[in-house]
């Protein structure tokens, strides 16, 4: 999903050639007319592999394998049968949607304090430290992590899961927010203060409302995490709670490949994900860019 | 002070709420196993891999429960992803699997060493009426390991030559016996049809080296000596090599891309764009099924072509079940085995199109007729002649593969050879080196 995040970004990055004083006319038109071949471009290539994924997902087996037949063909529903008859995918759907939501609310719950006092109270060892768990490749916390889970007979539940999942949200959701009430004038909490709040009072009731913002990016950048994570879902899930991502591997088998099934498991897996991104991208653009200019 | 005391006590507070879910759910496991310990759990964890194997047998498991009275719970997987799960559970220690199905020549040796498979030896010999002896000599090599049996073969494969009957009658062209022969028919045949390769087979570089294999052995060459030294410098070995990778770099399809697998290699012949194609004899429904291949109605099957040392393609067990060696449940688990590899059900297997490993079942005609008939015979002469391996056997497979694969890719593209062999015998000498 990184991918979407760029390119949702890209217009907003552009470097603004438009502050320039009076730029001259020829100059405008030429750099427009790069500026349209150059985001053509990039669109293309980013929609190609989607686009050839939802052509695909109407496609039989044969289909998709010829050339020929790569825009021409009389498509099928076949594929989406098997994804939600056979194979049970709404089980999957709501497996992936019930621990997204729950890592990300509990560590919402967890990071924000964490991430104000961090801010406030200047811990930089213990914001070090949270880095560190960003640091750390998850693939080698899996044994251990496996090893600690099955003696507390957790091992296939949604609890390993969340927890599992609130490893790499909670970071994340820190970092976010440490820059975001960073941005927040110290000002007002004091003058809460005075008022007759306590420190609490003024983070419950000062700050975060003024961190909505940072606080959606943060939730909806760890729930597209959450929903896109297959290492640790892989090993920790049991055969009721897996999720999207390692469920679509169901149709790879040996010695076959139900390319038509797979491709049309992708699209389930993608879809409600990138409706989320694009109604959400002022959000997570303009969390992921908070704090980034300040001195 | 204020904020000193609020986070002491909450710190202190969760400290003591993890404390007491770690002892309690200790508790309630240690209970737990003591329960398991007295006559083994009702409940039987199976893990299977993704395969029309599985559906069968998935299909029946209710008649197992029947039977046993214990309650199966069934985990199905990717190849791949099976293979990570072991990994890390089995290394954990994981009691949490009773039956594994597992590929003992990829990964066979490596758990038998870690003690991850129980040993079965003495339940094999007393299988009565199961019957061990009736299984095939090269598969049960390849799930015995330090003279314990540590598995079951359940599916067997061997390489047989596919080809298009349309293509070769209409150039005039004689099924091929003979490396030899394959060779000019792909040559005769690529020429009549322009645009269609006469020749297709796997290009990557790790996953050519199965196939690679029957070639080697047909020419007389293995991938390691006696001694336990590598044999890819070989005279033998070389010309195997230059053959496959000439077939490929000659006939191949245009601008041929050197790291297919079968999913590619089969689709080119499937599209009908390739005459001949050598793979394993498990894949024939992606190139016979309508809704898989363009030619599903003109495919044809030969036994393995023979080379200077005669025909001698792999026939190996690809999938193996075995016992989790930390199982608590291990009667169980075996009776769930000798249940799913029983003659009636390997018949039944096998009559939906997946190849068994027993003797017995090949013997049957009733085993043999859903196959094309040519690819039975093809695979009865096959498992006849076979060798029970088809990739080197050491404990890290992916990496050897990795590293004796390379000159079959030089070959393809028509590097320097010399340079190729010389690279690859002293990078899997120094491999075997480790190994010991």
């Amino acid at each position: 999903m990184t991918t979407t995040i760029e390119e949702l970004a890209t217009p907003d990055v552009t470097p603004g050639p438009r502050s320039t004083p009076r730029p001259r006319r020829r100059k405008v038109a030429s750099y427009s007319i790069f500026r349209v071949v150059m985001l053509t471009l990039v669109v293309l290539t980013f929609l190609a592999p989607l686009v050839w994924m939802v052509l695909a997902s109407f496609k039989t087996n044969v289909d998709i394998y010829n050339p020929a037949a790569a825009l021409v063909f009389t498509p099928t529903l076949g594929n989406y049968e098997t994804v939600f008859g056979q194979a049970n995918y709404l089980q999957y759907i709501f497996n992936s949607f019930w621990i997204g939501f729950a890592s990300t609310v509990l560590s919402l719950v967890l990071g924000l304090p964490a991430a104000y006092s961090m801010s406030r109270f200047v811990m930089k060892k213990s914001a070090g430290l949270v880095l560190m768990a960003r640091v750390i490749p998850g693939v080698s916390l899996l044994v251990p992590w496996y090893f600690i889970f099955s003696n507390l007979k957790l091992v296939g539940g949604y609890e390993v899961l969340i927890l599992s999942h609130m490893f790499v949200a909670l970071p994340l959701i820190v970092f976010i927010m440490m820059s975001f009430f960073d941005s927040l004038p110290v000002e007002l909490e004091e003058q809460a203060q005075v008022d007759g709040l306590t420190p609490i009072g003024a983070f419950l009731r000062i700050a975060l409302p003024l961190s909505v913002p940072g606080v959606a990016t943060a939730g909806i950048l760890s729930f597209i995490f959450s929903w896109n994570n297959f290492m640790f879902a892989l090993v920790l899930s049991g055969s009721k709670t897996k999720t999207l991502p390692v469920a679509i591997f169901d149709f790879v088998a040996y010695a076959s490949i139900d390319w038509g099934g797979l491709m049309a498991a992708a699209v389930v897996i993608t879809v409600p994900i990138m409706v989320i991104a694009l109604f959400t991208q002022k959000y997570i653009v303009s969390g992921l860019t908070a704090g980034a200019t300040k001195g | 002070m204020k904020h000193h005391s609020v986070l002491k006590v909450a710190g202190l507070g969760a400290a003591i709420v993890v404390a007491a879910g770690v002892l309690t759910s200790c508790a309630a496991s240690g209970a737990g196993d003591n329960e398991g310990k007295a006559e083994g759990s009702s409940t039987l964890r199976v893990t299977l891999a993704n395969h029309v194997w599985t559906d069968i047998v998935k299909e029946k498991i209710s008649d197992f429960e029947d039977e046993s009275g214990l309650t199966v719970e069934l985990t199905q997987l990717g190849e791949d992803q099976l293979s990570d799960q072991y990994n890390v559970k089995l290394n954990a220690g994981s009691d949490e699997i009773d039956v594994m199905m597992y590929r003992p020549l990829q990964e066979g040796k490596l758990f038998a060493e870690n003690g991850y498979l129980a040993d079965l030896t003495d339940r094999t010999a007393d299988g009565g009426d199961w019957d061990f002896d009736d299984f095939q000599a090269g598969p049960v090599e390849a799930t015995t390991y330090d003279d314990k049996v540590v598995g079951v073969p359940t599916i067997t494969e061997q390489e047989v030559l596919y080809y298009r009957t349309d293509l070769l009658e209409a150039a005039g062209v004689e099924v091929p016996t003979t490396l030899d022969e394959l060779e000019a028919a792909a040559k005769a045949v690529s020429e009549a049809n322009p645009g269609v390769a006469g020749f297709v087979a796997r290009t990557g570089k790790s996953a050519a080296v199965t196939q690679f294999s029957s070639y080697l052995f047909s020419f007389g060459g293995d991938f390691i000596d006696k001694d336990g030294n590598s044999a890819i410098d070989s005279p033998e070995a070389r010309k195997a090599f230059e053959y496959y990778g000439g077939l490929l770099h000659n006939y191949g399809p245009e601008n041929v891309s050197t790291d297919m697998s079968w999913p590619e290699a089969a689709a080119i012949f499937a599209q009908g764009n390739a005459a001949f194609y050598t793979d394993a004899s498990s894949l024939y429904k992606n190139l016979t099924e309508a809704e898989n291949s363009t030619v599903s109605d003109s495919v044809g099957f030969a036994p393995f072509p023979e080379g200077p040392e005669g025909s001698k393609p792999y026939n190996v067990p690809s999938w193996a079940l075995g016992v989790n060696a930390a199982s608590e449940n291990q009667d169980n688990a075996w009776k769930f085995i000798q249940w799913a590899t029983s003659p009636e059900m390997t018949l039944e297997i096998q009559q939906a199109g997946v190849p068994g490993a027993r003797d017995s079942v090949w013997a049957n005609e009733e085993g043999t007729a859903s196959f094309p008939a040519d690819l039975a015979k093809a695979v009865a002469i096959g498992s006849e002649t076979g060798v029970g391996y088809d990739r080197p056997l050491v404990k890290s497979v992916a990496e050897a593969r990795e590293i004796v694969g390379m000159p079959i890719v030089v070959a393809i593209t028509g590097g320097d050879m010399d340079a190729a062999i010389a690279e690859a015998h002293e990078g899997f000498q120094k491999f075997l080196d480790g190994e010991k």
